[in-house]
């Protein structure tokens, strides 16, 4: 640098002058006081069986909260925790409220993907393409799976990236969203759109809630119509002991009461209760079917097969479903709400499993 | 066909020339002017900030961990020392003397020297532990004169003098820098993990837990602007800004 340089350089910095920084943050509280707040998270959601492995908290631990088998755990908390009660602060069951309904739905629309094909998935991969198209977000999070039927998460940012195959079809196993969410906030540069059961669903809200940099980049949350989802672990055994040869799986679905698993050369189905010895602890107390909290939700139930049934509740989902039938992407009908009051009235008895 | 004839200079013309070529031959005779460097006994001089050794100096280390990020050869370990941080080692076998490392070195804890030819026996002594670092390699010193080029507009000229060089540099003169300090962006965002504490060096962030209300402060007198609470930041809610 020349001398005049150093001397302009020198110039601007003077006047550029920064006051102290300085910021506040609400500590959560503690109902076992000398315990760490991982203990208590653990004590109070872990160990009394009602966690939703949402994995909220492994999104904003600094330490290292993980998934342990089937269940959410800190491996050496007692060095690594740094007692901050983020997880505390985030987890949608601490202080467990019970949703369940329909939540603030304004309409029910039953609507079919003329460009993606596949179960309530091509519907939801609509929305989440039509608002990158919009400019809304620039990225989507999309649950995929490997080889093994297992759950990986993709960052979609162009709708090209959807010839994936594995990223559509439903898996009925938990996937680790909310971490990616995290990194995909850290990435992104407009907004990120997500997907998510309720359980993920109340998570994020939970996140938006405490922490503004969430509000600010998470533009889109469609819910998905769930009455369980299934620990990889269990739900595998649970196939292979069916016969289900992972290497020739097609799709997976639930219709009419019954689980069916398409392979290239024969089917396996068996009745849906049967699944109820592997149902997770905390799938057995949540009562949320349509993801109340969501901008928008989808599923299967409530409209006629092929069509996927739409919950409209935020101006968001409106102005995305708007431009979709602008643009003649998808067709419409009418959806039927009362074809979803007994899932929604049969998840809301499990609130007395709560008591118990 | 030309044939070319040597014009005839005549006598006197001749024996200028023959006395100017036993002239040089004389000099030449007594000042050789040749290029080469009679290593070693003759050094070549380095110039300043030559690329050679690199030493450290582990009370200026910030763990930063920005050398062994920045390193493009993958050559900078870090390990563990008694005192739980993390000091760089360098693989010779892999190092391609960049000096990226010193380049990005926050807070001159790396430096180099004009050390160039240094022997090992084989590959695993190129590893180059910290403590090793610390202090130069031991050196024979056998070079009585010091061998400087001049280049100038028409020719190249020795110059040979009867000195011993240093080998290391007398102190580098800081580069200009725009002060930059830590500043946070989104405090509300903030979930109070105090990461950012725990990392920083100089001691400017500070937190306080009064009525159920954490206050956190960065002092932008202390802040020496290395960015490591900014990297460290699990939210990103850091950034750096002019002071």
């Amino acid at each position: 640098m020349h001398d005049a340089d150093i001397k302009a350089c020198e110039e601007v910095i003077k006047m550029a002058t920064v006051a102290e920084s300085k910021w506040e943050i609400k500590v959560p509280d503690k109902p076992l006081k000398d315990k760490l707040y991982f203990e208590n998270l653990k004590s109070v959601v872990i160990d009394t069986e009602i966690c939703s492995r949402c994995l909220t908290c492994a999104a904003v631990c600094p330490g290292g909260i993980t998934v342990v088998g089937d269940k959410v755990d800190f491996p050496d908390y007692e060095t690594k925790c740094l007692d901050c009660g983020a997880c505390v602060r985030v987890c949608p069951r601490f202080v467990y409220e019970p949703l369940s309904g329909m939540g603030s739905s304004t309409a029910f629309i039953a609507g079919r993907s003329n460009r993606f094909a596949g179960q309530d998935g091509a519907m939801v991969t609509e929305l989440i393409v039509s608002a990158m198209e919009m400019g809304i977000i620039d990225r989507g999070l999309f649950a995929g799976r490997n080889e093994n039927w297992e759950t990986e998460m993709f960052h979609v940012r162009d709708p090209e990236q959807l010839a994936i195959t594995t990223l559509s079809g439903t898996k009925y196993t938990f996937a680790d969203v909310l971490p990616e969410l995290k990194k995909a906030v850290k990435f992104t540069q407009n907004g990120v759109g997500v997907v998510g059961t309720p359980c993920i669903v109340s998570g994020v809200r939970k996140l938006q809630q405490e922490y503004p940099i969430f509000r600010e980049k998470v533009k889109l949350v469609v819910g998905l119509f769930c009455t369980e989802n299934f620990h990889y672990s269990a739900i595998s055994q649970y196939l292979r002991d069916k016969g289900v040869d992972f290497s020739k799986l097609v799709k997976t679905d639930i219709t009419m009461g019954k689980f069916i698993a398409t392979m290239t050369d024969s089917e396996v189905k068996f009745k849906v209760k049967a699944l109820e010895e592997i149902l997770p602890s905390g799938c057995n107390v949540c009562c949320d079917f349509t993801a109340v909290e969501a901008d928008a939700s989808v599923g299967s139930v409530g409209s006629v097969p092929g069509f996927s049934t739409i919950s409209v509740r935020e101006a968001i989902a409106v102005k995305i479903l708007d431009y979709i039938k602008e643009k003649g992407y998808a067709e419409f009908g009418e959806g039927d709400p009362g074809q979803l009051g007994f899932l929604v009235g049969h998840k809301k008895k499990r609130a007395e499993n709560l008591k118990k | 066909m030309k044939k070319v004839t040597v014009q005839d200079q005549g006598l006197v013309e001749k024996t200028k020339c023959h006395a100017a070529a036993i002239g040089v031959a004389m000099k030449e005779s007594v000042y050789p002017l040749t290029a080469t460097v009679q290593y070693p006994r003759q050094r070549k001089k380095m110039p300043d900030n030559f690329r050679g050794y690199i030493l450290f100096d582990p009370d200026k280390c910030i763990n930063c961990w920005e050398c062994a990020f920045i390193c493009p050869a993958n050559a900078i370990r870090m390990k563990e020392a008694p005192n739980k941080k993390y000091y760089p080692t360098i693989d010779y076998g892999k190092c391609i003397f960049c000096h990226f490392c010193i380049d990005s070195c926050t807070d001159s804890a790396l430096r180099t020297t004009k050390i160039h030819d240094v022997a090992y026996k084989d590959m695993d002594e190129m590893v180059t532990l910290t403590e090793e670092m610390i202090e130069p390699p031991e050196i024979v010193r056998e070079d009585t004169k010091l061998v400087e080029y001049l280049i100038d507009d028409k020719d190249l000229q020795i110059k040979k003098t009867r000195e011993v060089d240093s080998l290391f540099m007398d102190e580098v003169p800081p580069s200009v820098e725009i002060p930059v300090v830590s500043q946070c962006i989104d405090g509300a965002s903030c979930i109070g993990c105090h990461v950012c504490e725990y990392v920083c060096g100089s001691g400017a962030i500070s937190s306080s837990i009064a009525n159920g209300v954490m206050n956190m402060a960065i002092d932008t007198d202390n802040c020496t602007g290395c960015g490591l609470c900014v990297k460290e930041c699990t939210m990103q809610i850091l950034k750096l800004v002019r002071k």
